[in-house]
């Protein structure tokens, strides 16, 4: 045989399977925890962009342009090298002390400072962009939406609970959703800090026995089934468009 | 009920309303009516602050409108209906939720009470069967049926229309000035900005006849109807009952 010629089992056994599997696990969890952040850093993001008080809108606005216009890879860097750095002394030494209540089933360890960056680098980054995006579908609810609520007596905030809000996610569901798979895509990055998910799992293979090929398409086929579960559970779980069309046509559920 | 006390708008330079001094009493029905951009519905919307006044003031049952913030001004709001030109339905809600929201969340009716008044509103506009469906399901007349049931929910002491049927295919007209007929003999007050002359003639107490932003006519249907006084009353009247022949006069 020539060039092409597979070896799967270099790649589906022994030690290069476990890390897969602790790799697969680690992505899981950052991409959780990360998501959990980022879903209250766009909530309170929101809060403060949103408000009717100047003071509290422009800091979030500053956080938003930061956090939305620089790269990525550089954040969690920063956050990694630098950020982790500047916590007080006696924080880190707890972090790195060994925990065995943070210790994740399979055994990804919580309070590492591989974990807490990368999580906190991507929930962050997301976050903002979630802030956004709901605030873009907000935009898009019709002014009358407001008078009405006002007309009837709610207030500013619970007009948004119970009548603009709900109207916002339903308009800005599907790019919320492209906004947590990317956070889950984007949990590779994490491994210029070393975070062992799949990416890293995948080069180690590969440094490990050579088998590039196979390594990278595993690697590749795993973000594949994991993005378009979470993409199915994410679309099932949002607010159902269908109701809420405006102009009398009504689209399936 | 409501009395207008020199009351002025303005839109940065552009001044909308200009002095207005007019009083309506408990029960009565007051038509609007007035050219496009004469103000009149920016008139109806000060008096629940969807636009805040810029000088004079408005008193509702006494109470300053001007003057009303926060609380005091939710509170006010909840007691004075808005029906609007395009219905405002909340579409992420079916129709009984519609009802209900702002009975329970702004008025703290329990569920249940809510309910049982969302059915019989329901019921007195004729669309009880359409308690689960959603706005987008519903057509014009019926959509506007609900805003009204919606706004009788909170029993108001006000009623406000702003232009209720020119959103409206012309044959769903009908079936929504049956309901505010309805209301309009039930001893409610009610202010409708409207081209509806049918209405105006046979329901209204009073017709205010309102251009740039002045009254030019406060009269009985008859008086205004028979003999306007005012030259700019007269060419609207002619242009509301033959549009087709007054481009040249």
């Amino acid at each position: 045989m020539g060039g092409l010629s597979f070896d799967w089992v270099g790649v589906l056994s022994g030690d290069p399977l476990k890390w897969l599997e602790l790799g697969v696990l680690t992505t899981l969890y950052v991409t959780l925890a990360g998501s959990l952040l980022a879903t209250l850093i766009a909530v309170l993001l929101l809060g403060l962009r949103i408000s009717q008080e100047r003071i509290v809108q422009w800091p979030a606005v500053a956080v938003i342009e930061i956090f939305r216009n620089t790269p990525l890879l550089v954040q969690i860097l920063f956050w990694y090298f630098a950020g982790f750095g500047l916590l007080p002394a006696g924080w880190r030494a707890w972090i790195n002390d060994d925990h065995s209540w943070a210790m994740l089933p399979g055994g990804v360890g919580l309070l590492t400072p591989e974990f807490l960056a990368a999580t906190w680098g991507l929930g962050i980054f997301s976050g903002v962009f979630i802030a956004e995006e709901i605030r873009a579908g907000l935009m898009a609810v019709s002014p009358g939406q407001r008078e009405a609520a006002l007309s009837q007596g709610f207030g500013h905030w619970r007009c948004l609970a119970y009548i603009l809000l709900p109207q916002a996610l339903a308009n800005s569901w599907q790019p919320v959703i492209g906004q947590y798979l990317n956070l889950m895509k984007l949990s590779s990055l994490a491994t210029a800090i070393g975070l062992a998910e799949i990416t890293y799992q995948v080069r180690q293979i590969e440094s490990y026995n050579s088998h590039a090929l196979e390594a990278f398409a595993v690697g590749t086929l795993l973000y594949l089934a994991i993005g378009t579960a979470m993409g199915q559970v994410l679309l099932r779980c949002g607010p159902r468009r269908g109701t809420m069309v405006r102009g009398g046509k009504r689209h399936g559920p | 009920m409501i009395e207008f006390r020199d009351v002025h708008k303005f839109y940065d330079k552009l001044h909308v309303i200009r002095g207005i001094d007019l009083s309506i009493a408990r029960g009565e029905v007051v038509v609007i009516c007035g050219p496009s951009g004469s103000g009149k519905s920016t008139l109806i919307r000060l008096v629940n602050q969807l636009e805040p006044l810029s000088r004079g003031d408005i008193l509702v049952d006494g109470q300053s409108v001007a003057s009303s913030r926060g609380r005091a001004l939710r509170r006010l709001r909840s007691q004075i209906g808005f029906v609007f030109q395009q219905f405002n339905l909340y579409p992420h809600l079916t129709v009984e939720q519609n009802i209900t929201l702002a009975l329970r969340k702004v008025l703290g009716v329990v569920p249940e009470d809510a309910t049982v008044r969302a059915v019989e509103l329901l019921d007195r506009v004729g669309l009880a069967d359409k308690r689960f469906a959603y706005p987008a399901q519903l057509s014009g007349g019926q959509q506007q049926r609900v805003a009204i049931a919606r706004t009788l929910a909170m029993r108001p002491k006000i009623l406000l229309f702003d232009e209720p049927t020119s959103a409206l295919d012309p044959e769903m007209i009908g079936e929504v000035l049956a309901v505010m007929r309805e209301l309009a003999t039930s001893g409610i007050t009610m202010v409708v900005v409207t081209h509806e002359m049918g209405f105006a003639r046979e329901l209204a107490d009073r017709i205010v006849f309102i251009d740039q932003g002045v009254i030019l006519e406060n009269d009985k249907p008859v008086d205004f109807f028979l003999s306007p006084q005012h030259p700019r009353a007269r060419q609207f009247l002619r242009q509301l009952l033959s549009p087709l022949h007054t481009a040249n006069d």
